[in-house]
């Protein structure tokens, strides 16, 4: 029964992802700037012959209801063009970065829960106590500091003045690592490389702790509030009367119902993870999506752009999605 | 608890492998990884390279790493001399023919030799249409740059005639941006392998990498040596070079401080401080090619007027933002050519900064403070304009503001992202605008059709023109230097249009900073090129 609700969810995904198309071909079409103009530059001359010819290439000569049909007939085939920049298909340049974004969103994701329970927790067992106070303030400050800011900090601190981790990119320079999925940390360890998975982990720590900051803030206080609520409730009353340890009311009882809101929450935060990851990978030198749709967006690359938003577009509908499915088993009464 | 005694065992046996790899010393890498005698020399690049297709592109950066491992009929130096390449000799045979005799003896990366085949091959891949198929057939981006060449020649093996449309007097500047692919290989691989595998006959071979992240190369042991005139000559010097893409100017320099890179390129002026400080490190310039002015709309009142136009010129001190923001890295712009072009009238100065000589001009045109409140009047209010520019340029345009509103002039600055500005300036919509113009050729042409001839739509001609300025005798010089042949002769002709430019003013005349990089100390035999390349050969890992 679950598997037939997820499979109506993904169809109905599916008139939200021709509306983001729509949506995203339309708005780059209206920005100002001219992606061939932008390609010349500076240098030499160029001739009208020249920019008519690019201009055809890229279908930019074409009515823009042509244009659009154009594009939306090849998502259908599965092509979502080719970059002009670039001059490569555009799902294989997404397929080359996407790799990079997920496994930072995901180290970023393990720092932020990792962080936020314990914390979240504690302050709410202990509410009013040192800790809880010590930990909110940190929770504030992880919420107010730009990523940019602590990026840079984290660096100068850990980077260049103790030298304990490295300054930017997924990988040391000179260290060889053959690709099996992108994703450095399990190549590196399907490839039984030691010095690269060392070198990737290594790598990977300030740029998930800077992007996972914010994560761990927003959850750590989300999660102390609905534990409040909970320990407060009846059901875990009862459970501290019919004798439950102190360890069992808190984590079977109230952490169990708590974790609805917090789902919620984290779900949201796989926005914040993708929205934040441009300056981050910008900061961190970290050749992900969010750098490659920055480039694009400023050269005008259309078909980039397009495409990477529909794939943005489709995490978000998975992760919504997700949590839905999650929520079914956090309580069996929820129903998808 | 079952999962988590199930799970304990291989998490227990991945920590235990981690820290015995912790322990391990990194000497102790798998067989096939670097050795660590290697010298591995790594740079950190501003922005990624597009391509690695000589012919696909028109970026800075992506030849900078192209040139690397693809070389070219000449190259140039780290200033503006063309010396001869791959070619051993340039001969102009008729104002419309060039002849390249050939090396003997060069070969790429497959082993296999440089012939004129290759080279003919290179050069029609760029000038004919749809030579490039991958991903679809489309014609190179980089036609244009050599736009008068109409046909290239094979006449033996070793000789190639290039035929031109018309006389072109910077053809060798600009030929050195072209690098030569092996005709054979391409046609083996297809485009679409090439890219993924490319091959020259440059000093190191492409070893593997991702555009966006970094490009691996290992020196290239049979390489032919370089320019003779441009020694050292020979294999490369380090082992290794690798191009890592680092976007972020505070993290190119941290990574530069931390021992990460070794070289680093685009270091903006405020950060040269804290690299100046650090004993491991150098910091090096090479004048620069992007000369940078406020262009005045000439065609909107007051700035029809030339007095207004010259006024603001004297109400400037390039000098003081020289030393407070480029710490003296630059040099005040005398006219509309940077001094380092090799057709700049040397008889012309920067404007003084000279605000009573200023205010008089303005004066004369009407502009005077007439309410005594401070500020400068026009027909009646006050006189108040916006200067647009780009995040770049806006601490440059935050001094240009504060100096112009010290004068009295109510001057405001705009940020815009260029490609929404752009049609806008080109439309006359806009009143000012702070800017550049690259000029890496060191020669007027490109540079000034671009810049000072009026616009005429669908040509070259004021495809940079945001002044809106329109001189018909500048016109004509300017296409009048395009094709003449004799140096001399075509000095006086830039002579000429630049005086007019220098007098009419269409424009604030402000700077040119200089290049900006620094390396390591342990780095040796590199120096800065004034058209950005970094030329990897000659460096040195101490």
């Amino acid at each position: 029964m679950r598997l037939v609700k997820i499979l109506e969810r993904l169809l109905a995904a599916i008139p939200i992802m021709i509306g983001v198309a729509v949506i995203v071909f339309l708005f780059m079409r209206l920005t100002p700037g001219d992606p061939v103009d932008i390609m010349m530059g500076q240098g030499g001359m160029v001739t009208a012959g020249e920019i008519e010819r690019l201009r055809s290439e890229f279908n930019l000569d074409k009515p823009l209801h042509e244009q659009l049909a154009l594009f939306l007939f090849g998502l259908l085939r599965g092509d979502m063009g080719n970059s002009f920049t670039k001059q490569r298909p555009v799902a294989q340049l997404i397929a080359e970065r996407l790799p990079a974004t997920i496994e930072l969103a995901l180290g970023a994701m393990l720092f932020g829960l990792l962080v936020a329970f314990p914390i979240g927790i504690i302050s709410a067992v202990r509410q009013n106590s040192l800790t809880d106070r010590l930990s909110m303030a940190g929770a504030f400050l992880g919420i107010s500091m730009p990523p940019f800011w602590l990026g840079i900090l984290l660096i100068l601190i850990f980077s260049v003045h103790l030298k304990w981790l490295p300054v930017q990119g997924r990988i040391g320079a000179d260290v060889h690592l053959t690709t099996v999925t992108g994703f450095y940390v399990l190549d590196s360890i399907l490839t039984g490389n030691r010095e690269a998975l060392i070198s990737s982990l290594r790598h990977l720590v300030l740029p998930s702790v800077t992007l996972g900051a914010a994560v761990a803030a927003i959850v750590a206080r989300v999660l102390r509030s609905s534990m409040l609520e909970c320990l407060r409730s009846d059901y875990v009353k009862l459970a501290r009367a019919k004798g439950a340890g102190e360890f069992s009311a808190v984590a079977k009882h109230a952490l169990r119902n708590a974790l609805i809101p917090t789902v919620t929450v984290v779900g949201l935060q796989v926005g914040v993870l993708l929205g934040g990851n441009m300056i981050v990978e910008a900061v961190f030198g970290w050749p992900g999506l969010g750098r490659l749709v920055v480039d694009a967006i400023f050269a005008r690359d259309f078909p980039l752009v397009q495409g990477a938003v529909m794939v943005y577009a489709f995490t978000f509908v998975a992760a919504n999605l997700i949590v839905d499915v999650l929520y079914t088993y956090l309580n069996p009464k929820i129903e998808m | 608890m079952r999962t988590i005694k199930h799970l304990s065992i291989p998490l227990l046996l991945l920590v235990s492998w981690l820290l015995s790899a912790c322990a391990a010393p990194i000497a102790e890498a798998p067989v096939g990884e670097a050795a660590p005698t290697v010298k591995t020399l790594v740079v950190g690049l501003a922005e990624a390279p597009l391509t690695l297709d000589p012919a696909d592109h028109r970026n800075r950066t992506t030849e900078t790493v192209i040139r690397n491992m693809f070389d070219g009929l000449v190259t140039r130096d780290t200033r503006n001399g063309v010396h001869l390449e791959l070619a051993e000799s340039a001969e102009l045979l008729d104002p419309v023919t060039w002849e390249f005799k050939l090396r003997r003896g060069v070969k790429f990366h497959d082993g296999s030799e440089m012939t004129a085949d290759d080279v003919v091959f290179t050069f029609n891949r760029i000038i004919q249409e749809n030579m490039i198929e991958y991903p679809e057939p489309h014609t190179s981006p980089r036609k244009g740059l050599i736009a008068p060449l109409q046909e290239v020649e094979k006449v033996d093996d070793y000789t190639v005639r290039l035929h031109l449309s018309a006389p072109w007097p910077p053809a060798m500047q600009l030929f050195v941006h072209q690098q030569v692919v092996p005709q054979a290989y391409l046609e083996a691989v297809g485009t679409k392998g090439f890219v993924e595998q490319p091959i020259g006959a440059g000093p190191f071979k492409f070893v593997s990498g991702q555009l966006d992240d970094q490009i691996v190369m290992e020196r290239f042991d049979d390489y032919w040596g370089g320019a003779p005139t441009l020694p050292p000559v020979g294999p490369a010097c380090v082992d290794r070079a690798i191009f890592r893409v680092i976007p972020e100017a505070s993290t190119r320099v941290a990574a530069l401080l931390a021992g990460e890179v070794h070289i680093i390129q685009a270091v903006p002026p405020e950060l040269v401080g804290a690299l100046m400080q650090s004993p491991d490190v150098v910091v090096k310039t090479a004048p620069g090619t992007r000369p940078k002015w406020v262009e005045l709309n000439v065609n909107q009142p007051p700035f029809d007027n030339k007095l207004v136009r010259q006024a603001l010129n004297h109400l400037v001190d390039k000098d003081l933002i020289i030393e407070a923001i480029y710490e003296g890295r630059a040099v005040p712009l005398p006219g509309v050519l940077s001094p380092f072009n090799d057709f700049a009238d040397p008889s012309l100065s920067p404007y003084p900064y000279d605000i009573d000589r200023g205010l008089a001009l303005l004066a004369e045109a009407g502009i005077t403070d007439a309410n005594g409140d401070g500020k400068l009047d026009w027909e009646g209010t006050t006189w108040s304009f916006v200067i647009d520019t780009i995040e770049e340029h806006r601490q440059l345009g935050e001094a240009v503001v504060s100096q112009l509103q010290q004068a009295g002039v109510d001057a405001n600055l705009r940020l815009w992202e260029y490609s929404v500005v752009r049609p806008m300036l080109l439309a006359g919509e806009r009143t000012a605008y702070l800017g550049d113009w690259g000029d890496s050729a060191f020669d007027p042409v490109g540079h000034m059709e671009a810049k000072w001839h009026g616009i005429v739509e669908g040509s070259p001609y004021g495809r940079g023109n945001f002044s809106g300025y329109n001189n018909p005798r500048v016109n004509e010089l300017i296409v009048a230097g395009e094709t003449e042949t004799n140096v001399d002769k075509r000095r006086e002709i830039y002579n000429e249009a630049q005086a007019i430019l220098y007098e009419e003013a269409p424009a604030i005349f402000l700077i040119l900073p200089e290049e900006v990089e620094a390396s390591r100390a342990n780095v040796t035999n590199w120096e800065p090129a004034s058209d950005s390349r970094i030329n990897l050969h000659d460096v040195c890992l101490e």
